[in-house]
């Protein structure tokens, strides 16, 4: 089992409602999704715990 | 980087944040159309009752040149409101896409308050907008429905700050954005910590590292 965080995770833009692509290695935004629904195989990015 | 509208050049002024504050851009010189000071009414109260902030240009007195004014204004605010109406001067319609256009450019919220007829240049045909009618009761419903929309945004911004860690310029912008709507110093002690991990990086007077007003 692969216990690395990934590079790429995507994250919901709640204005747009779509869902972008992040690399997190390069920091940057790489794709924005014209469609409904996350990307497949894909892992979505969740909120940390404040504190 | 930020040029100063009148002289073209870099500007490094430091301004001062307004967190968790609302521009306003509509016609401020009389006459104001009745509906727009109705609309305007309905919009303080419902800021009032989410503890947010209605600024408009009248505001604040600085004795400086207004367009200045202006800008530091809007630079200086997460999120910015037009109230429209076709009774309005043309030049005061005017200004108020000028602002809007200008407050979209620089990552703000934006959302444009329409009455009835009211037309909006095809530039702003993707800008989001509310319909008002005196009669109808779905505004305050669908105001609300945007300020919670923008509390979202702040999460997201966060969020992206947070995954977007090894480019710090944009991630600290990121975490700009989420202060400013939300007013949570949190976000300043995480851009404070991305600070401290980036010494040396270039960073522009947009960023929450030179603007440290707000750190």
């Amino acid at each position: 089992m692969e216990a690395k965080k990934k590079d790429v995770v995507q994250v919901k833009n709640p204005r747009t409602g779509h869902y972008v692509k992040i690399d997190r290695a390069q920091g940057q935004i790489i794709a924005h999704k014209k469609s409904d629904g996350p990307y497949k195989d894909v892992p979505i990015a969740r909120k940390r715990k404040v504190g | 980087m930020i040029y100063d509208p009148a002289k073209g050049e870099y500007t490094p002024s430091v301004r001062t944040y307004h967190p968790r504050t609302f521009f306003l851009m509509t016609q401020l010189g009389k006459p104001v159309p009745q509906v727009v000071t109705n609309i305007r009414k309905k919009i303080k109260r419902l800021l009032d009752d989410r503890n947010y902030i209605l600024l408009d240009a009248g505001s604040k007195v600085t004795g400086r040149d207004f367009l200045n004014k202006i800008w530091d204004m809007i630079l200086s605010v997460p999120i910015g409101v037009a109230i429209v109406d076709r009774e309005m001067k043309p030049t005061a319609l005017q200004n108020a896409f000028y602002e809007i256009g200008l407050m979209q450019a620089y990552g703000k919220e934006t959302i444009v308050i329409r009455t009835h007829g009211t037309e909006v240049p095809s530039d702003f045909v993707r800008t989001e907008y509310i319909e008002y009618s005196e009669k109808g009761r779905s505004f305050s419903k669908e105001f609300r429905k945007f300020i919670k929309n923008c509390e979202d945004r702040a999460g997201y911004y966060a969020l992206m700050a947070e995954e977007l860690g090894n480019n710090p310029i944009l991630a600290f912008d990121y975490y700009r954005r989420a202060f400013l709507i939300t007013g949570d110093g949190i976000y300043a002690d995480r851009a404070r910590i991305l600070l401290s991990k980036s010494k040396g990086i270039p960073v522009c007077n947009q960023c929450p590292s030179v603007e440290r007003s707000w750190l």
